[in-house]
């Protein structure tokens, strides 16, 4: 993969000699474009670059305050309002009771405090949720690969019905969407279950799959805007959890 | 703490450089809580981003126009910067750093991806072009000058930058504090651009070594 000279010394030298020129800003526009491609998919860079941020936040403090003009607010309140517009529909149709919503509301709370978090929701959810009428009997929580944080909670009430629901607002580049996936253990591949709109809840019938399986792998990647063109995942993945059976 | 001596000539760069202000913002800075404020925004409180616009928009806003030179467009940096803090709340991560430095990172991201877009060729202003040509030539008359006053309160990187010859620790201040690129780096300080680059590769390594 490297040339014979590279030791993981010289890698390391090099992504933060590449790490502190993105923070300082001296990279090319293409560079930059580079970097912020291959970020979310390198997890040693990306603590690179939040050092060097770290490293070089006193420096800020040279550039002297200005009082922005009274419609800067304004306007970042127009555009929060415009941005929630589409997503509002984001409560869930489900049969439970205020337990489920307090419940959802937690998670929210907890979202991107890591894999901890996302192991305290899994029991939260199995052990809250399991004495609810018309409770799911499948849940997932998924997380980034990276960081466990946890994204996306899967519910299946019904093994022929799940609700996908979102934690907090997935950022997805512009000219890519997410795809939703799954695949069960005996199965060859992965099955995509559609496209999916960040922070948007979305109902998926199963009707065409075989019921829902403990362990049933969920994942959510990264695709070119229609979907992935071979009908596998083709991009990073950005979520993925298994299927928990709730007792 | 030590107040720094290296201060020497200033250039005509408005920077806020008073000790007491400088520590005034480190006061108001150390009692606000960034990472409560972005947690309560994950939980969609409109209230905690409009806290926080409140807290730092006056800085940001600053930093931003350092870096774009353009009043309304170091605004609309600030507005987008907004509302990629609100959307991406839930992802930040306060393992892997402060909320302030977060927010701080994502502002100037923003304002870089700007000029670096080729953005500034057509907004710099007259007065700006003006400002900027009488800095160049200052800087060429007087080229082993700090261009920036720093101060005690910049903290164990003063100490780390402060082991750097003046027109080094120049072209890391023009760089993060201006956003200027390696190119107009080199037009600044009269130095060709293989040395800027060189330069500043060096100097990242100094600091980088000296903050471990």
């Amino acid at each position: 993969m490297s040339t014979q000279a590279s030791t993981p010394d010289d890698e390391r030298a090099e992504r933060d000699a590449l790490a502190g020129e993105y923070v300082l800003g001296t990279l090319s526009a293409a560079r930059r474009r580079d970097m912020e491609q291959r970020l979310p998919q390198d997890a040693a860079l990306r603590t690179a670059v939040q050092h060097w941020h770290e490293r070089l936040l006193p420096l800020a403090a040279l550039a002297e305050p200005v009082e922005p003009s009274p419609q800067l607010w304004r306007r970042i309140e127009g555009s929060l309002a415009q941005a929630a517009a589409p997503a509002a529909p984001r409560r869930v149709k489900t049969p439970a009771g205020p337990g489920w919503w307090d419940s959802v509301k937690l998670w929210r709370g907890l979202a991107g405090g890591g894999f901890a978090a996302a192991a305290v929701l899994a029991a939260v959810l199995v052990t809250r949720m399991g004495a609810l009428p018309g409770a799911p009997q499948y849940m997932v929580v998924l997380v980034a690969p990276q960081d466990k944080a946890p994204g996306w909670v899967i519910q299946a009430s019904s093994p022929r019905q799940l609700s996908l629901i979102p934690l907090g607002q997935a950022v997805v580049p512009v000219e890519k969407s997410l795809q939703f996936w799954t695949k069960g253990d005996s199965w060859s591949g992965p099955v995509s279950l559609g496209l999916v709109k960040p922070g948007q809840t979305v109902q998926i019938p199963l009707d065409k799959l075989p019921p829902l399986q403990p362990n049933q792998l969920f994942e959510l990647t990264l695709e070119p805007v229609n979907g992935s063109p071979t009908n596998r995942p083709t991009g990073p993945i950005q979520f993925i959890g298994r299927a928990v059976k709730v007792l | 703490m030590l107040i720094e001596p290296y201060v020497t000539t200033l250039t005509d760069t408005p920077a806020t450089n008073d000790v007491a202000d400088a520590a005034e913002a480190i006061d108001a800075t150390s009692s606000f809580n960034y990472e409560q404020a972005l947690h309560d925004c994950a939980r969609g409180d409109r209230q905690a981003l409009q806290g926080l616009y409140r807290q730092e928009a006056r800085r940001l806003l600053g930093v931003a126009l350092r870096i774009v030179r353009q009043r309304q467009q170091a605004e609309d940096v600030v507005h987008d910067a907004f509302m990629n803090i609100w959307a991406k709340a839930a992802s930040f991560d306060a393992t892997l750093g402060s909320g302030r430095g977060w927010i701080y990172s994502i502002t100037r991201n923003l304002a870089l991806n700007a000029v670096r877009n080729g953005a500034r060729e057509v907004s710099v202003d007259e007065e700006t072009t003006q400002a900027l040509d009488a800095q160049t030539s200052m800087d060429a008359y007087q080229h082993t000058t700090d261009a920036f006053e720093l101060t005690a309160s910049l903290g164990k990187l003063n100490d780390c930058l402060a082991r750097l010859e003046p027109a080094r620790r120049n072209c890391i201040l023009y760089a993060y504090v201006d956003g200027c690129s390696h190119g107009e780096i080199a037009e600044r300080t009269q130095t060709p651009l293989g040395t800027v680059k060189a330069w500043i590769k060096r100097s990242m390594g100094t600091l980088r070594e000296c903050m471990a």
